[in-house]
């Protein structure tokens, strides 16, 4: 009993000196501990960087898509993140338009809504000002339905804007603030544009949206889909967004897919020479695009930490070599070899462990500077930090091993003669 | 008891350097009892440092047996070596070996630490020895602020702290002028009236001459064991001979 109670608080005394004389090296050593450690804390710091953005873009991510219509189909004779493989596939399809768009309008029974989508690219003037590059769309009153969004001043397109095929735009937030910088939304109402040349008046304002994926959501300008045909010529393809009812996608899917396969004369056992798309495979791409960076980032930060433990193997090897009498000395006062062992582990992964830290502090320093000066949202979890500094710490304890071996295995009679 | 505090019977070291055997030590016997002062003395590459390591159980006979306060040290393991330097052996080395980031105070602890004593009479027991050597005013310098003789009697202090039965010194003076190294000589001399029992290796004749008992070696061998006047003149023969 007494036995097992000395040899505890030898353990401890010993356990206590080892992290003291660790931290009295790495004081007496000061610039040279921090350039061993520089590795470890840059590695730290690129991971707790990356991490943090990647969960502050999730966070924003999550938000926005809560925005929009989880529950639309979007079908359109292309399919959403396609290969380049298959872009002749779709290029070659026959193009969607105003036949599809009434057979989905009056056969879809699990629909809420329907809501053309033709768009272009488009140059929007008033007066001397001038908005390029305008996401143009000839869509119908069910667009707010389907893809949301709301109106800020005047009205939305009715039906007998799209029958009548009238001339009335509703401008987007960001273009109406540049077409009409200074003015009052209620007195843009009935003023004149010209989207690509033919003239339009503006019926209305829509909020602002932000950004969605870094696309600008507020740039554009919404127009009476059979205008849009008429004036603007666009031989493009027709989107469908088509809402589902609550709990009805998949039907609303398999509607869909008779209904359209009747209306494009696809015979049986063809494939479909459509697509639907929906806003989940955004999310499939997004994770898909999130992990990759989460690869990078992981694999970036194992290269510097490997980096970085070499060079703390390194600087232990030196210091093992310098402190070979100091070695020999507690060897002669009674230290044994796994003591002398602990002591140089304890001291490599103390290092790690503080370069371990400060990367640490560096990274969510990074990370808030980004937040300030992109867009990106950066978010850290207590686990990243706490994953950070063990892992350094762990990276000492591998890296240090060799040369506390070194140190352990010296023969006193040897380490004391050293000069 | 009667066994001597050391024993050791044809002791023998050999060294393979280069593919040829070096005898170091080549069939050593003496006895030392409790309480003696004794000095090792011989020229350099007399085996005198081969025999203090094997005294000091840093190292192992390559033959003979050697005893300490009855106990065969030969066969050892390391650790068991490690910890009997520990309990029976305090070292007092030429070039001090004091760790030079720790404090006097911390110096004179550590074997202590690695004895598994707690703190507190850890530290108790450091500024007795500390007292003990005349340096209590001195326990929270570090080396570098103290002078060659000061550094000395921390390094006896270190020796002594862990009440060891015997206090090996390798040529003590050898670093210090020679009024410290007088002072160092008269603390032995202290020491050895309190009951200590003191080895003290050393190359100088002068030195060896003031301790009761003298060893000689020559080429790895007993040459002489007597008292220390009578052997250092012999050396002091020896010398004029060559």
């Amino acid at each position: 009993m007494r036995a097992l109670r000395r040899s505890a608080v030898r353990a401890f005394s010993e356990a206590s000196e080892g992290v003291r004389i660790a931290l009295s090296a790495l004081v007496g050593a000061r610039l040279r501990s921090f350039l061993t450690t520089l590795g470890i804390v840059i590695g730290v710091m690129t991971v707790i960087a990356i991490v943090a953005i990647i969960q502050g873009l999730d966070a924003s991510f999550e938000a926005q898509m809560a925005n929009l219509g989880a529950n639309t189909v979007y079908v359109s004779k292309w399919k959403w993140f396609s290969t380049d493989e298959d872009w002749w596939e779709f290029r070659n399809r026959k193009n969607m338009g105003t036949k599809e768009l009434r057979a989905v309008e009056e056969e879809a029974l699990s629909a809420t809504a329907v809501s053309p989508m033709q768009g272009l690219r488009a140059l929007v003037q008033y007066l001397n000002h001038e908005v390029e590059n305008v996401q143009t769309i000839g869509t119908s009153p069910r667009y707010l339905d389907t893809n949301g969004g709301a109106i800020q001043a005047g009205r939305f397109l009715s039906d007998p804007d799209v029958q009548l095929s009238r001339n009335s735009a509703v401008l987007g937030a960001e273009v109406a603030q540049r077409l009409f910088e200074g003015v009052a939304p209620e007195r843009i109402l009935g003023r004149r544009v010209l989207v690509n040349g033919v003239p339009f008046t503006v019926i209305g304002t829509m909020a602002r949206r932000g950004r969605m994926l870094g696309m600008d959501m507020d740039v554009n300008v919404l127009v009476p889909y059979t205008t849009l045909l008429r004036d603007l010529g666009s031989k493009r393809s027709m989107t469908l967004a088509v809402a589902a009812a609550p709990g009805k996608l998949a039907q609303l899917e398999d509607e869909l897919t008779g209904i359209l396969r009747r209306v494009r004369h696809v015979p049986p056992g063809k494939k479909d020479d459509f697509s639907l798309n929906r806003q989940d495979q955004v999310l499939r791409m997004y994770n898909q695009l999130t992990g990759a960076l989460y690869g990078v980032a992981i694999g970036v930060g194992l290269i510097t930490l490997v980096v970085g433990g070499i060079g703390i193997m390194n600087i232990m090897l030196v210091s093992v070599t310098e402190r070979t009498r100091e070695i020999g000395v507690r060897r002669a006062l009674g230290a044994r070899r796994r003591t002398i062992l602990f002591q140089f582990l304890l001291e490599s992964s103390v290092v790690a462990a503080l370069g371990g830290s400060v990367g640490t502090a560096l990274g969510l320093g990074v990370a808030w500077i980004i937040q300030l000066v992109t867009p990106l949202a950066a978010a850290v979890t207590p686990s990243a930090v706490v994953l950070g500094v063990v892992f350094s710490a762990a990276v000492g304890l591998l890296f240090g091993s060799w040369p506390a071996w070194r140190a352990a295995r010296l023969d006193p009679v040897e380490a004391l003669r050293y000069e | 008891m009667a066994e001597p505090l050391i024993l050791a019977r044809d002791l023998a070291r050999h060294y393979v350097v280069g593919g040829e055997v070096v005898r170091a030590l080549d069939g050593v016997s003496f006895a030392i009892e409790r309480g003696e002062f004794v000095a090792i003395v011989g020229q350099s590459g007399s085996g005198k440092s081969t025999l203090m390591n094997l005294v000091g159980c840093l190292d192992t006979p390559t033959s003979g047996t050697y005893r300490l306060n009855g106990a065969d040290v030969q066969g050892l393991t390391d650790d068991a070596l490690a910890d009997l330097r520990n309990r029976e052996i305090g070292f007092v080395f030429q070039t001090f070996q004091l760790l030079p980031r720790a404090t006097a105070l911390a110096n004179v602890e550590l074997p202590l630490v690695y004895r598994g004593v707690s703190r507190r009479e850890r530290r108790h027991r450091a500024e007795a020895a500390l007292a003990a050597v005349g340096l209590t005013n001195r326990l929270h310098h570090r080396p570098n602020e103290l002078s060659g003789g000061q550094r000395q009697r921390v390094a006896v202090a270190r020796a002594l702290v862990g009440e060891p039965s015997l206090l090996l010194a390798d040529e003590p003076t050898g670093n210090l002028d020679s009024a410290t190294g007088e002072e160092i000589i008269r603390l032995f001399d202290d020491l050895h009236r309190r009951g200590h029992t003191i080895v003290l290796v050393t190359h100088e004749p002068r030195l060896a001459a003031r301790c009761p008992r003298a060893i000689r070696l020559t080429d790895g061998r007993v040459v002489g064991d007597g008292p220390g006047a009578e052997i250092a003149a012999l050396g002091g023969a020896r010398a004029a001979r060559a």
